[in-house]
């Protein structure tokens, strides 16, 4: 036998190295929330406003050039998408329990801390201004909005961004042999820089064209406020909840619903006020103690190593076994 | 490393029956790659929005580099805890290694809606170190690197053992060299797999909501390490066994009983995280008759039959039993890849353990099975080709392997005479 005690306490001492380090690590690192960028900007829903003439749904395929979501139905043929898919940034939903029955709009949330910009390799989907680089041939990115934006030249088709994704929003093409992420861009493109105010970002064309005002567009604190004013105002009509305001570590779109109405009966999950990009980061970044520990288990390792070989090639024979 | 002077390359035809059988069950995927290629992945596959990786991240990339394993854990005893008995066992467990490992990178890119752009992912830059796909990655494309280098000294070996001048020379000459860079080189096939198969039980944190409670948790990176472990050692004791059979490999038995007491220490070890998480964090109340309760305990019951069984000494002095407990760990490790990544993973999410109604369901299609079913057989059919052809199965001197067909080919250098 090879084995001594020694080298099994000597492998053991490495693995403990490694542990403790970890688990010190552990609270030194924990990665701490993100707040709202204080110019950020996002929309607010109000579901009570809505008559689902889907007039949004139509403006957002015109202003980001999306072909019809064809569906045959009766004698005719409809642009009537059913979900969010890859020629859909955005859809109005009727959902109904019972004899309650509420419109919803489904885009982008464009989350305070999204998981799926924690999760992408090279920063293809990217908080605006925030991401690896700005994308050529396009007006420059300014850091702020928290707009998530997606660059498809560094964008590999992983589709970890659609595992990531609490509210199911990025697609991919899947009948593309070039394929690439859709989703809501909050129509950044749209954007004037010699408006004033938030139109200076971007200008959502659902917002715009809405009649009734169901999905308005602005600074998220703005949005906010108004959203917990119209609670206040008819706390008899509205959830009194702002779904978006803490929900996975806050969203830059907010929703109100009806009173009695639950936001899980609108398809908007359940999360915690941690995002999850904050858990899943704290927690594997832990151990890693800013790249420490990589390199100090190397050196232990190689300098083991080493002295195991070594001392083999001069006491061979004795040994083997 | 003298405990590899019995090992030698098994010769024999390269295209026998069984590699032509292999080598079509490839083609076939290898068409359904290309089709995908033109296509795009909806045509070929049943992948949607909702279950987006379907069966090829889940078992081509995480099961398969499970199995892969197998040369980091032989690593860890041979090199780190000095067992130099376990040598015998580093190259065929390498070769393992190094083909899972580059069939899993390889299922990626037929996966990646845009490979071209993987092109950048050297590139530091444009790294995203929150990325836990990024860091499996970066580290699968180096520690892929790093196995085929070490499966190298066969290679250099049989160069060596070979009557063509040039080649005797190349394999004298750099032989000694890569010994020489061998240390530093093992530390990195110690160092890569520790943190990318932790990272790959880490890349599903993030998708807490849609994964259910009780295989979604903070130990999942510690979980995939422990049981990567598990799945390697089980691995080398199929792997010999089938080499056994199959070419007359030496097989140590009370060695691969010692080393499966190892393993079942590490079982016990992923058992206590597991229930431990489940039972402290108050799981215990989605028990129940349902599907999630009846994967769990299958689960736990795939674990610790091996475990127990490794214990027992009656397992440890029979080589049938063993080999069984071992097929149970690999079943064990699949398993737990696959309900985290797959089965236990809901679009619409869960509440309560109860899966809320979602659109989308998935069952693997034909095209995405074969190509699976390809990867594996082209894996067989390479470790096949490099061990007819390069000193590394350690064939049991008592036994002469049989004859038949011995000679043929004895080393890659010799011109290929493949008997009619």
């Amino acid at each position: 036998m090879s084995i001594t005690r020694r080298d099994l306490l000597k492998g053991a001492a490495v693995a403990g190295a490694a542990g403790a380090a970890a688990a010190f690590a552990t609270d030194a690192q924990a990665r701490s929330a993100v707040p709202a960028r204080p110019h950020a900007v996002g929309m607010l829903f109000d579901s009570t406003l809505c008559v689902g003439c889907r007039a949004c749904q139509q403006a957002c395929k015109t202003a980001n050039g999306l072909p019809p979501d064809v569906v045959r139905g009766g004698d005719g043929v409809y642009d009537a998408p059913v979900d969010l898919n890859a020629t859909t940034k955005n859809v109005i939903k009727l959902l109904s329990d019972g004899d309650r029955a509420q419109f919803m709009k489904q885009q982008c949330m464009h989350c305070v801390d999204p998981s799926c910009v924690s999760v992408c390799m090279m920063g293809a989907l990217h908080k605006e201004g925030e991401g690896k680089r700005s994308p050529p041939g396009q007006r420059p990115e300014q850091a702020g909005t928290g707009i998530v934006l997606y660059d498809k030249s560094l964008c590999v088709g992983c589709r970890y961004c659609q595992i990531a994704c609490a509210f199911n929003v990025p697609k991919f093409e899947w009948d593309q042999a070039v394929p690439q992420i859709v989703k809501c861009e909050l129509c950044r493109h749209r954007g004037d820089p010699a408006k004033a105010g938030p139109l200076a970002a971007a200008n959502p064309a659902c917002a715009e064209v809405c009649p009734r005002g169901a999905v308005i567009y602005g600074e998220r604190e703005a949005l906010l406020a108004q959203a917990r004013e119209r609670v206040a105002a008819r706390p008899e009509a509205y959830n009194p909840r702002v779904y978006g305001a803490v929900e996975g570590g806050g969203t830059q779109v907010l929703y109100l619903t009806a009173r009695g109405v639950r936001f899980e009966q609108l398809g908007l999950p359940q999360l915690p006020e941690e995002s999850s990009a904050a858990f899943s980061e704290s927690v594997s970044h832990a151990p890693y103690l800013m790249g420490v520990t990589p390199v100090a288990l190397y050196a232990a390792m190689a300098l083991v190593i080493n002295r195991n070989l070594k001392k083999k090639d001069a006491g061979h024979g004795q040994e083997g076994e | 490393m003298s405990a590899h002077v019995n090992a030698r390359p098994i010769g024999g035809p390269l295209l026998d029956p069984l590699m032509k059988v292999l080598l079509s069950i490839f083609g076939v995927s290898a068409l359904v790659v290309a089709y995908r290629f033109l296509t795009g992945m909806g045509p070929v596959s049943n992948m949607t929005d909702g279950f987006t990786w379907g069966i090829w991240e889940p078992v081509n990339v995480v099961v398969f580099t499970g199995i892969g394993a197998g040369a980091y854990a032989v690593a860890l005893l041979c090199y780190l805890l000095n067992r130099g008995q376990y040598h015998a066992l580093v190259r065929p467990a390498v070769l393992v290694g190094a083909i899972a490992y580059t069939l899993g990178a390889t299922s990626i890119l037929v996966a990646l809606g845009r490979p071209w752009n993987s092109y950048w992912l050297p590139f530091l830059p444009y790294w995203n170190l929150s990325s836990a796909l990024l860091e499996v990655a970066i580290c699968v494309l180096s520690y892929v690197l790093v196995l085929w280098v070490e499966v190298l000294p066969s290679v250099l070996e049989g160069a060596a053992a070979s009557r063509h001048p040039a080649l005797q020379a190349l394999g004298r000459r750099w032989r000694p060299r890569l010994d020489k860079a061998m240390p530093w080189l093992i530390a990195l096939a110690i160092l890569l797999p520790t943190m990318h198969q932790s990272s790959l039980g880490g890349l599903m944190l993030i998708a807490g909501p849609k994964i259910h409670p009780l295989w979604h948790n903070a130990l999942l990176p510690t979980l995939f390490l422990v049981s990567c472990l598990s799945m390697g050692f089980g691995t080398v004791v199929v792997l010999v066994n089938v080499l056994r059979v199959a070419w007359r490999a030496r097989l140590d038995q009370p060695l691969f009983a010692e080393m499966s007491k190892v393993n079942a220490a590490f079982i016990g070890l992923y058992l206590a995280l597991r229930l431990g998480e489940v039972v402290v964090h108050g799981k215990l109340r989605l028990l129940g008759a349902n599907w999630p309760t009846f994967f769990f305990l299958l689960e736990l019951a795939l674990f610790a039959a091996p475990a127990v069984m490794f214990l027992s000494p009656r397992v440890a002095a029979d080589r049938g039993r063993l080999l069984g407990a071992a097929l149970l760990t690999l079943a064990a490790g699949a398993l737990y890849r696959v309900d985290t990544y797959l089965t236990m993973y809901r679009p619409g999410g869960w509440t309560d353990g109860v899966a809320n109604p979602a659109r989308w369901s998935y069952f693997p299609s034909i095209g995405e099975t074969v190509v699976t079913v390809g990867m594996v057989a082209f894996g067989i059919a390479s470790f096949v080709f490099v061990s007819r052809l390069f000193p590394v199965v350690v064939v049991d001197e008592a036994s002469a392997p049989s004859p038949l067909g011995r000679g043929t080919v004895r080393a890659a250098s010799q011109p290929l005479e493949v008997t009619p």
